[in-house]
């Protein structure tokens, strides 16, 4: 056993729990640096998100990265939590299922909204945490490494984490970017004030929009908001002019009957001088009488057509799964099949050593009988031993090489360090 | 070189061309990194024999790049071609290639098909010509643009009508770009059209002059086609502007230019299949004159010898 780590995420650990196991960014730097002095020659790297708490130990020498549980009591003990809270929500996994665990978090597959991109950076800023506090190492920097390439290739070989699933996102990127080209000469009119408005209004300002207009029932209340977000407020009862001058719509009042009725909007459609108008309707009941959709020019949106679309996006992610899983395997494999060769690499290196200093003897040797060979002909014949001792190496490391693809090459090694009187 | 270029065939670029357009149908079944490359690749690859393909004929055929229906063609489908890598390369998502290389390569078939027989020159009608012919292409390319982004257009409208999601892959420009680009496109489309038969005019007024024309054929085929062609185009684009204040003016713009490209594609046809005195050699000035009816017999001996140019009026 090489890697292993202890962890939790939304999937096991309730909330409450999860609330109390985080770690802040400085919580994390003081784990580290008493993880340090616990298991000292041992790497470690701690993944704390909102949604997560796991760390990661490995040990590249002989000793072995502390066991599961020591890793458990360490967390209860860095967190003040009893650990006998954590032992039953808390999963363990060593070596292949570890490295596989790590690329699976990185690619944002075992997340609460599968192929969210904020993972990939939240598994940098642990790495980074981790080699400012000096537990970071060889192994674990190869497994964090190799798990960002990973989520790279997950990102641009797959469309897991391309559909946008959220409504106010889906809203502004796939149907109000497919109406309008820019929203900095846009007229936005914000009508009411509920919780997705804001939302969405970020996203429009975020797309250039800067025209805001906002009327709600209570001038006050339109007031403060538009203090807040930097619009303007406007009168209830100019709804239908603010309506005439508006590109696009954002409703979400609390009203249970339409805001605006297909008869005040068809009155205020004549002056509007054959301008498209994009009106997303997040209020439910809706603002908007839903026949105004049929209107040449007026795109409507309900909150249940957004919705559909965020359903239709989170399938097609699901569907990408299987591409990004095998992609997944394929990393582990060839990162476990490199760290098993690493394991290798004394013996090779003791198998190389011997053999080039029976090379070098026996040059020595040759070199003293014919003494009349000057240093242009010794040094083509010492280059020719080299070259014959690298091609004999070549077979036994190409199998140790493929060998280590389905795990450490212990046989192999044996056999090579029998045959060759290798010292451990 | 020299060598190399003039081995440079039609089949060189239509093949890229049409390599470049799988690759972009291939969008709609599958996901590739690696695909966006290969297309452009291809694309550019088909441009540069392409380009090096009309430069060659250029410097060693007399008279073109407009000089002939062959060369009118080819030129058409380089501008459409070139248009078509430069909106791919500054709009990777937007599958542009899936709608402008068809017409790419319908234009170099129609190439294929047409005349390869100069039009006959004299130094009194060669500006005139190259401006008729220039006017004709220009006007021609704008529809052509302009039938695609209708048709995005009309794509884009119907999945936002439907309330989906943009397809994988297939990410259309905006509305109010599609409509924009459309619209203008129908301007300079019926203007350019309106200087091209003007000029074709002149061009047949001068040559009547010089006394190497009885008369202005205007009841030739292709002066009638034209004729239509342009009145279409002129209708076309006041229609347009009419529509542009009412809200469902967009989609009557996207209409139009489908029905602008329908008629001008009904014109290629007619020029390549139809018997045409259009672009054939003039009379010699001076005596003997042949008589009319000899030259009526003369025009009807020479129906395959006259190259049917999609509108280069002589």
């Amino acid at each position: 056993m090489t890697l292993a780590f202890v962890g939790g995420s939304h999937r096991t650990v309730p909330m409450e729990l999860r609330e109390r196991l985080a770690f802040s960014a400085e919580q994390a730097a003081e784990a580290l640096r008493r993880f340090r002095e616990r298991f000292p020659g041992r790497e470690g790297v701690l993944l704390s998100t909102c949604n997560r708490v796991e760390l990661y130990a490995a040990s590249e020498h002989d000793s072995a990265p502390p066991a599961p549980r020591q890793l458990v009591d360490f967390l209860a003990e860095c967190r003040g939590i009893d650990a006998a809270l954590l032992t039953p929500v808390l999963a363990g996994e060593n070596d292949q299922a570890a490295v596989h665990h790590l690329f699976s978090v990185a690619s944002g597959l075992d997340s609460m909204v599968l192929g969210e991109p904020q993972i990939v950076a939240q598994v940098k800023q642990a790495w980074a945490l981790a080699q400012e506090e000096k537990t970071a190492g060889p192994l674990t920097g190869g497994m964090f490494q190799a798990a960002l390439r990973t989520a790279k290739r997950v990102a641009t070989e797959t469309a897991i984490g391309r559909e946008r699933l959220s409504i106010p996102s889906v809203a502004v990127a796939d149907f109000a970017s497919g109406v309008f080209e820019r929203f900095d000469d846009k007229r936005v009119l914000l009508v009411g004030a509920g919780k997705m408005a804001h939302e969405t209004l970020r996203y429009l300002r975020d797309a250039g929009a800067r025209d805001i207009v906002i009327v709600n029932r209570s001038m006050a209340r339109a007031e403060d908001l538009a203090a807040k977000l930097g619009a303007r407020a406007g009168r209830f009862s100019d709804l239908l002019d603010e309506l005439v001058r508006a590109d696009l719509v954002v409703s979400t009042t609390g009203a249970t009957e339409p805001v605006v009725t297909l008869e005040m909007f068809t009155g205020a459609e004549r002056r509007r001088g054959g301008r498209p108008l994009l009106v997303l309707d997040l209020a439910m009941p809706r603002d908007f009488d839903p026949r105004i959709g049929t209107r040449p020019g007026v795109w409507l949106y309900s909150i249940d057509d957004l919705g559909a679309a965020c359903d239709a996006n989170r399938k097609t992610r699901q569907r990408e799964m299987p591409g990004a899983l095998a992609i997944v395997e394929e990393e582990t494999r060839r990162f476990m099949g490199d760290l098993h060769h690493r394991s290798s690499a004394p013996v090779i290196e003791q198998l190389r050593a011997g053999w080039t200093e029976t090379g070098e003897s026996e040059l020595d040797r040759l070199f003293r009988r014919l003494p009349e060979l000057d240093e242009t002909a010794r040094a083509e014949i010492r280059q020719s031993f080299q070259r014959y001792a690298a091609k004999l190496l070549h077979s036994p490391l190409t199998s140790l090489r493929n060998e280590s693809h389905s795990g450490p090459p212990h046989g192999l090694l044996d056999a090579l360090r029998r045959l060759f009187d290798l010292k451990d | 070189m020299a060598d190399f270029i003039s081995r440079i065939s039609v089949v060189c670029f239509a093949a890229s061309y049409a390599v470049a357009l799988a690759c972009e149908g291939s969008r709609l079944l599958f996901r590739s990194g690696i695909r966006g490359a290969v297309m452009v690749g291809f694309a550019a690859a088909g441009m540069i024999a392409h380009t090096l393909f009309l430069g060659w004929r250029a410097a060693n055929e007399p008279a073109v790049p407009l000089s002939s229906a062959y060369d009118w063609y080819l030129l058409a489908a380089w501008l459409l071609a070139f248009g078509s890598l430069w909106l791919t390369v500054a709009n990777p998502r937007t599958p542009t290639g899936l709608f402008m290389l068809p017409l790419v390569l319908g234009l170099i078939g129609a190439a294929e098909m047409s005349s390869r027989t100069p039009f006959p020159q004299s130094p009194a009608t060669q500006v005139w010509g190259a401006i008729h012919g220039s006017f004709n292409l220009a006007a021609s390319v704008a529809v052509a643009f302009g039938a695609i982004a209708g048709m995005m257009w009309l794509i884009q409208a119907g999945r936002l009508a439907r309330k989906q999601a943009p397809a994988q892959g297939f990410r259309m420009p905006s509305l109010e770009k599609l409509a924009r680009f459309t619209g203008r496109s129908a301007t300079i489309a019926a203007w350019t059209a309106a200087a091209g038969f003007a000029s074709g005019i002149v061009l047949n007024a001068v040559t009547s002059q010089q006394g190497l024309l009885e008369s202005i054929p205007w009841n030739d085929p292709v002066i009638l086609r034209m004729g239509g062609l342009v009145a279409w185009l002129i209708t076309a684009a006041c229609l347009e502007r009419a529509a542009s204040r009412r809200p469902d003016g967009p989609r009557t713009t996207a209409l139009l230019s489908l029905v602008s490209l329908g008629v001008l594609t009904l014109s290629i046809l007619w020029g390549l299949f139809g018997a045409s005195r259009h672009g054939a050699p003039p009379r010699q000035a001076g005596p003997p004159q042949p008589t009319a009816a000899a030259a009526a017999m003369l025009a009807d001996a020479l129906p395959t010898a006259t190259p049917p140019g999609p509108g280069v009026i002589r």
